[in-house]
């Protein structure tokens, strides 16, 4: 489904544009990237974000020049670089497993870059100080590679990048190699470089934490393609399909007849009563034009509200609490509704905890409650 | 030899971090115990098959010979001497030390892309491929001598089709002289260069080539700065492998030099089994091995240089 392209990409021409990419392994099989179309704003970091197979790895591997697209072409301010090899095409990557030259020292390889660019040894020098200080490891600089940590490799592998003024920085799983801890300081770190060298950035990853904390923009990719792309809010409050509602934080999600219009809520939102099946009538809200169909709602665990079985309420239904985890600050409910299991986060407060095999109401707003454009067949 | 200091170092590091409390020490000596067990067969075989014979052999260049298994047990320093001071002797271990760098240069420069192509490939047929490259093993040095015989002879294979299609007016001597014993043995010593280049290839990564080319590498600048130099270990191994097996092979010398061709190989086999001076044998065959040692001794620093670990 093409996304609605933002109001600042349509403004000035967009860095990197994508168009029709395409790459098939071999024929036959489907392809792992299917005619995919993106554009990405000067200096906007933008997180391809999909399971493992779903294409963004080949997709970053074509735009690095690493391998050639089957079909469509791939844009740099404008100019064609599909067919510029990769060692011209001016870009900095950051490898899963960092990729340092292990027989060079950290200056050496961060130095490698502008060697190749032919430029002068003074410069050199300067360049690969002043890029080490980015990363704050430029007391290391004559360290071999393999007396570094993980964390210290990763900053080096992205002063390498960087250090050549890249047209665009290309990240593939830059902390995936990383403990939780370090993963997060890291995190930080690369978005606030990036905001600083304002590099137009494409960044791979599987983590959607990552992905809802670092990037301006995300594509959430699925079968080679673009489920949506847009904003993280956007993503995560508008889902438009079941995939990307269930990749993006916790869902609940359930079949419903959409019925009437039943007013506006924005200019863009409307309500909309529906009919859950086999549980009832209710309200949500969604886009316009979805009256009288099937589809899918959304509704994110930490907006259903549990209460005693006998507190009165619009939208809500009575289920039963199958099991429940506690974790201190929060307690998330699974309760068993007619055929569904709806799961419920809360914050934990002093109203206790209603037990295992008790009926519990699970109420909502109907704001909170999205029907998913996706059709449902 | 570099099997030897693995398993050592294997020995070493599992002995070093045993533990502290009483019971982790029971367990650390008898641990000791177990491996220097274990060791025991290897030693005693080596000792017998290599160390014994090594060192009777080293104190017989010590004894006086006078052919025909005449050993006059003395300790001289004369026997040893004798090549020393004879120029033919040094012009012996000059031929042999000569064609042992040619073999070993030529042989590494064939096998290098053979051994990158197989470390590199994806392609199904790899196994394939690999056991291609190594399928000569499976058929003696002497057979495939012979075989390199009828292909360079005055009137083999290579001859016959350049005279028939009149490139040249008469056969090219390409046997009973260097040239052939050097075609041979490169032709021969080739698996192995190539085993002992995959195997010290483990440093050569598509991914970092991938790297370079990102940074702005040319392909050939990808393979002077980033494959060259990580394959080095391997082409180093491979070296001195071949050269090393080169000084020391007597049979292609023999066969294909046809007795024109003298290395200290083929002289320490005449003057064991036709002039039955063995003393003097083992004196040649001291000045191999040392001519081996220095050669090692050489590897050893570039390794150290190369940086591997």
């Amino acid at each position: 489904m093409p996304a609605p392209i933002s109001e600042i990409e349509t403004v000035t021409q967009p860095k990197l544009s994508l168009v029709g990419l395409t790459k098939q392994y071999a024929a036959g099989l489907p392809p792992a990237v299917d005619h995919l179309d993106m554009e990405v704003g000067e200096g906007h970091l933008v997180a391809l974000l999909g399971p493992s197979g779903c294409g963004k790895t080949t997709t970053l591997r074509m735009v690095a020049g690493l391998m050639d697209p089957t079909s469509g072409s791939i844009l740099v301010d404008g100019q064609d670089v599909t067919n510029t090899p990769v060692h011209k095409r001016g870009m900095g990557m950051v490898f899963q497993s960092y990729a340092l030259f292990p027989h060079m020292n950290v200056a050496e390889n961060v130095a490698f870059g502008l060697q190749m660019r032919g430029k002068k040894k003074s410069q050199q020098t300067t360049s690969v100080a002043e890029a080490l200080d980015m990363v704050q490891l430029g007391h290391l600089s004559k360290r071999q590679v393999r007396e570094l940590s993980g964390g210290q490799q990763q900053r080096i592998a992205l002063a390498r990048a960087l250090v050549v003024e890249p047209t665009v920085l290309l990240l593939d799983e830059p902390l995936s190699n990383l403990d939780a801890k370090l993963r997060e300081t890291m995190r930080t770190e690369i978005r606030s470089i990036q905001q600083r060298t304002k590099a137009t950035t494409l960044f791979v990853t599987h983590d959607q934490d990552e992905a809802l904390d670092m990037a301006d923009r995300i594509a959430v990719m699925n079968g080679g393609l673009i489920e949506q792309f847009g904003s993280p809010v956007d993503i995560y409050e508008q889902p438009r399909t079941r995939f990307v509602a269930n990749f993006i934080g916790r869902a609940n999600i359930l079949r419903v007849t959409v019925g009437e219009r039943n007013g506006a809520v924005s200019d863009r939102q409307f309500r909309y009563a529906v009919e859950v099946d086999g549980l009832g009538s209710y309200e949500a809200v969604g886009e316009s034009g979805l009256e009288n169909s099937i589809r899918h709602i959304l509704i994110r665990p930490h907006r259903l509200r549990v209460e005693h079985a006998s507190t009165p309420g619009a939208n809500g239904v009575v289920g039963r609490i199958e099991s429940f985890s506690y974790t201190g600050d929060a307690l998330t409910y699974r309760a068993r509704v007619g055929g569904t299991l709806l799961s419920a986060e809360l914050f934990t407060s002093n109203e206790g905890i209603i037990p295992q095999g008790s009926d519990a109401r699970l109420a909502w707003r109907a704001d909170d409650a999205l029907i998913l454009p996706e059709m449902v067949e | 030899m570099s099997v030897d200091t693995q398993s050592f170092t294997a020995v070493e590091a599992a002995q070093h971090p045993a533990g502290r409390g009483p019971q982790e020490k029971r367990t650390a000596s008898r641990n000791r115990v177990t491996y220097w067990a274990l060791l025991v067969p290897g030693l005693l075989g080596l000792l017998v098959s290599f160390v014994f014979p090594l060192v009777y052999m080293i104190r017989m260049a010590f004894n006086e010979g006078e052919g025909n298994g005449i050993v006059r047990q003395t300790f001289t320093f004369s026997t040893i001497a004798k090549p020393l001071l004879d120029p033919y002797y040094w012009k012996v271990t000059y031929d042999t030390f000569a064609m042992g760098l040619t073999v070993a240069v030529l042989c590494v420069l064939v096998s290098y892309p053979i051994a990158l192509f197989l470390v590199r490939t994806t392609s199904k047929w790899k196994g394939l491929l690999l056991a291609l490259a190594l399928a000569p093993l499976l058929t003696s040095a002497v057979v495939r001598t012979y075989g390199w015989m009828v292909i360079l002879g005055y009137d083999g294979l290579i001859n016959s089709t350049l005279v028939d299609a009149g490139l040249i007016a008469r056969p090219l001597q390409l046997t009973n002289n260097m040239t052939g014993v050097i075609i041979g043995l490169v032709e021969i010593f080739m698996p192995y260069a190539i085993l002992a280049m995959i195997s010290g290839f483990g440093r050569v990564n598509s991914q970092l080539e991938e790297a370079a080319s990102s940074l702005g590498a040319s392909k050939a600048r990808v393979f002077t700065r980033i494959t060259l130099p990580l394959s080095l270990p391997g082409v180093v191994t491979a070296f001195l492998l071949v050269f090393v097996l080169s000084i020391s092979t007597f049979i292609t010398p023999r066969l294909l030099g046809g007795g024109v061709v003298q290395v200290l190989a083929t002289e320490i086999y005449d003057q064991t089994t036709g002039l039955l001076n063995w003393p003097f044998a083992a004196a040649l065959s001291v000045i191999l091995l040392l001519l081996f040692g220095a050669i090692i001794f050489a590897y050893q620093g570039v390794i150290k240089k190369l940086g591997v670990n």
